[in-house]
């Protein structure tokens, strides 16, 4: 009798027990105010450029015929520059108009000249003085980034094993040379 | 949960599980945005970022930020920036002295800890925010000033856009 009394006391706090998700739900908006006011909303990337540099040491390689490539940024126009190092020097100048067309021009030449030369994967780029920094990082990307429908560019990227394939797919000419940042 | 006691006895609770729903797709969404960023920068306050579709994460924290004002290096105010330029006073056949000064300073650290690690000194990088408005005279003061002091290959900070 006594058995059975206990038993149908049990089954009865049963069927009243309920969760108590209040501390969980505490937790949860401290967690939520934590994360939304520190939370960065800018996604940050970089674009790595060079800068000449002049050392003493003596040039070992030996002179070939390569392509170079050269982007002029004007106020109003951008310059597209080809010459070979050595003779026949093949001389080419394309000019553009600094506004968003010209720009995807300029990419679309510069993936052409890319498409016929694989060996060439650096670009010079030069720009004057009251050029704003933002034409010069758009310029930046029509130079280096790969966009959808461009073809992908194998390049040798020495010492950078598993990021060989990324940086094939991400870019158009990898190195860019700042020839303007000269005393 | 929550619940109305009235005189009548009636029980009326309130339905949270949306909430708690809502609740748990913004923190997963939080907590893996928060864990995927290696590094976790705000930029200077004022300080507008040109836009890119680079692909290419932020992986060091700005060395050099060129606000609309002032010139910082590790956060250390060096200069200022008056009408868009370096007042000739602060500036240095071109360079900007203070920003030289700062980044020697980085050089010779960068190279003690190369040698202790028993490597060679090698040429440095920096990465450098830099207000959009900006014309590239000034860009080229600062990267004049670093190239004096052997920094060599810069990373810009950009907004990351998509296409």
């Amino acid at each position: 009798m006594s058995v059975r009394k206990r038993k149908k006391r049990t089954t009865q706090e049963y069927e009243d027990a309920e969760l108590n998700i209040m501390p969980f739900i505490d937790v949860f908006s401290v967690l939520n105010t934590f994360l939304l006011t520190s939370a960065a909303f800018v996604t940050l990337g970089v674009i790595k450029v060079q800068i000449p540099f002049f050392t003493n040491s003596e040039d070992q390689s030996k002179p070939t015929r390569t392509l170079e490539v050269k982007v002029d940024a004007q106020k109003d126009q951008i310059v597209l520059d080809t010459s070979y190092s050595m003779a026949p020097v093949q001389a080419n100048k394309k000019t553009f108009p600094s506004d968003e067309r010209g720009i995807a021009s300029l990419h679309e030449a510069l993936v052409r000249i890319r498409t016929d030369s694989k060996d060439t994967d650096l670009v010079t780029f030069y720009t004057d003085d009251d050029v704003t920094y933002e034409q010069v990082v758009k310029i930046l990307d029509a130079i280096k980034l790969r966009k959808e429908n461009d073809p992908v560019f194998s390049i040798d990227q020495k010492g950078d094993g598993n990021n060989a394939e990324l940086i094939d797919r991400v870019f158009v000419f990898p190195k860019v040379v700042m020839g303007s940042v000269i005393l | 949960m929550a619940s109305v006691g009235s005189s009548n006895k009636e029980s009326v609770s309130l339905n949270i599980m949306p909430m708690m729903d809502v609740f748990s797709i913004l923190i997963t969404f939080l907590l893996i945005s928060y864990s995927s960023d290696p590094v976790m920068v705000d930029p200077k306050q004022g300080l507008e970022l040109p836009g890119s579709m680079t692909l290419v994460g932020l992986d060091e924290i700005p060395a050099i930020a060129v606000t609309k004002t002032e010139i910082f290096v590790n956060d250390n105010r060096v200069a200022d920036v008056v009408g868009g330029d370096v007042p000739e006073s602060q500036r240095s056949q071109g360079a900007i002295q203070s920003v030289y000064d700062e980044l020697i300073k980085l050089k010779e650290i960068n190279d003690r800890l190369a040698e202790a690690q028993g490597k060679k000194p090698k040429l440095g990088s920096l990465v450098m925010e830099m207000d959009k408005a900006h014309v590239f005279k000034l860009v080229k003061r600062v990267m004049i000033s670093a190239q004096q002091a052997e920094f060599v290959t810069f990373k810009l900070m950009v907004d990351k856009q998509s296409e």
